[in-house]
């Protein structure tokens, strides 16, 4: 806390990071997107002992004991967006709602093949949620953020944020182009709690069906409104408690034995 | 950790979020910097009253949970101030609130990086398989459901 060195170091990569700025690379079937914060947590790595030896031993310790908190900050941000489309949301019809149960597909498919990845803990960092923001910040705060659940979700939310725009919009021209699917159904699913991601996925639907825009970008947005005020708490309530239960099944069927328990420091001690 | 510890953990953020939002809104002139202040302070209020009731409150509600709910409390149109809540955090970019936190996160990172190189790809090629999942499931309730409805 009292680390002064610590907050210069952070600062001085804050300066930088965003001095570079955001850049947008096109790479033919949409665009890949380099943001500041991107640059802050390389630039941060690249300064511990491992490689330039600025930051050392004692400032990585203070650093993961604070980040829990610095989450807080952005979570109070994340919570006055949703507060203001709150009425909108609880309008919403109860295809809109029942959807957002689709959320939890990320567990389904995600758990069985992290395990037969090889992956352990990092698992339930990774496949409880999309990873966004909330999603973090309660992994940090369950887990911390340098433990393997915290590499897990942390490592989803960098992919979200680096290919998950080109991700979203593909996938949905994808989606669209097998006819499986209604439009409307696939804009409902756009909505993920990431604005720029829903918004990928909406354009590629608009692209293809210009006689629904309207429907189609009312869905998309409602959908991750609904998305942004649910996603947290089911994530609490249900996301994480299935990921943990499905994890130790698959973890039994893959390596014979019981799951060994996390040896991230709980939260009680942070 | 202490209340006395989070206030001042929380003032230092503030203080960080400060440059990453006025280098990110390419503010110009002083005056712009100073007008995100008082959106940060409600945020670093908002942020505190979170984690004070989830250190006190009983019921083992993630601090996260409670700071996101208060939030959008103080938001929701027709809560007393809530405009002026709204416009004030307006002022105050989301993603350059991200900044600060992969700053801290990219140092604390350093003392992992052995793992982090031996599940790399691995978090790759999972990352994929949870967009996908998330959007099929999605799409297949939502498909159900406005069948069902008969709105499709």
């Amino acid at each position: 806390m009292k680390n002064i060195k610590l907050h210069a170091i952070v600062l001085a990569l804050i300066v930088i990071s965003e001095m570079i700025g955001v850049i947008p690379i096109s790479i033919g079937i949409g665009r890949i997107v380099l943001l500041p914060m991107l640059y802050a947590l390389i630039f941060g790595m690249l300064l511990t002992p491992k490689f330039l030896n600025v930051a050392k031993e004692k400032e990585m310790l203070d650093a993961s004991s604070l980040i829990g908190v610095t989450l807080m900050l952005l979570m109070a941000r994340y919570g006055t967006l949703v507060g203001p489309t709150l009425p909108k949301i609880l309008a919403a019809s109860p295809a809109l709602i029942l959807q957002e149960f689709g959320n939890l597909g990320t567990v389904l498919l995600g758990v069985p093949l992290a395990v037969y990845l090889g992956l352990k803990r990092e698992t339930i960092g990774a496949a409880h949620s999309v990873a966004r923001e909330p999603n973090v910040a309660l992994i940090g705060e369950k887990f911390g953020l340098d433990g393997a659940e915290g590499r897990g979700v942390m490592g989803v939310y960098i992919c979200g944020t680096v290919f998950g725009t080109i991700f979203f919009g593909v996938m949905a021209s994808v989606c669209g182009a097998l006819g499986i699917f209604h439009p409307y159904a696939l804009a409902m699913a756009a909505g993920v709690g990431s604005a720029s991601m829903m918004t990928a996925a909406v354009g590629s639907l608009v692209a293809m069906f210009p006689d629904m825009k309207d429907q189609l970008a009312a869905f998309g947005a409602a959908s991750n409104m609904l998305s942004g005020l649910d996603g947290l708490y089911m994530s609490v309530f249900i996301g994480l408690p299935m990921t943990e239960w499905l994890y130790r099944k698959f973890y039994k069927i893959k390596y014979g034995v019981e799951a060994p328990a996390s040896d991230a420091k709980k939260e009680d001690e942070a | 950790m202490k209340t006395k510890d989070m206030v001042l953990a929380i003032a230092i953020f503030t203080v960080m979020s400060l440059f990453s939002n006025a280098i990110t809104t390419k503010a110009s002139s002083a005056a712009a910097i100073i007008n995100s202040i008082p959106g940060l302070c409600i945020l670093a209020i908002i942020a505190l009253a979170g984690m004070i009731a989830a250190k006190f409150i009983p019921g083992g509600i993630p601090a996260a949970a409670w700071v996101v709910t208060i939030g959008c409390l103080v938001t929701v149109p027709g809560f007393p101030g809530a405009e002026f809540i709204n416009a004030k955090v307006k002022l105050v970019n989301f993603v350059a609130l991200c900044t600060p936190i992969l700053a801290y996160a990219g140092i604390s990172i350093g003392k992992d990086l052995d793992a982090f190189q031996k599940t790399g790809w691995r978090i790759v090629v999972l990352a994929c398989a949870v967009f996908i999942g998330t959007y099929l499931a999605s799409a297949v309730i939502a498909q159900f459901i406005l069948k069902a409805l008969g709105q499709i």
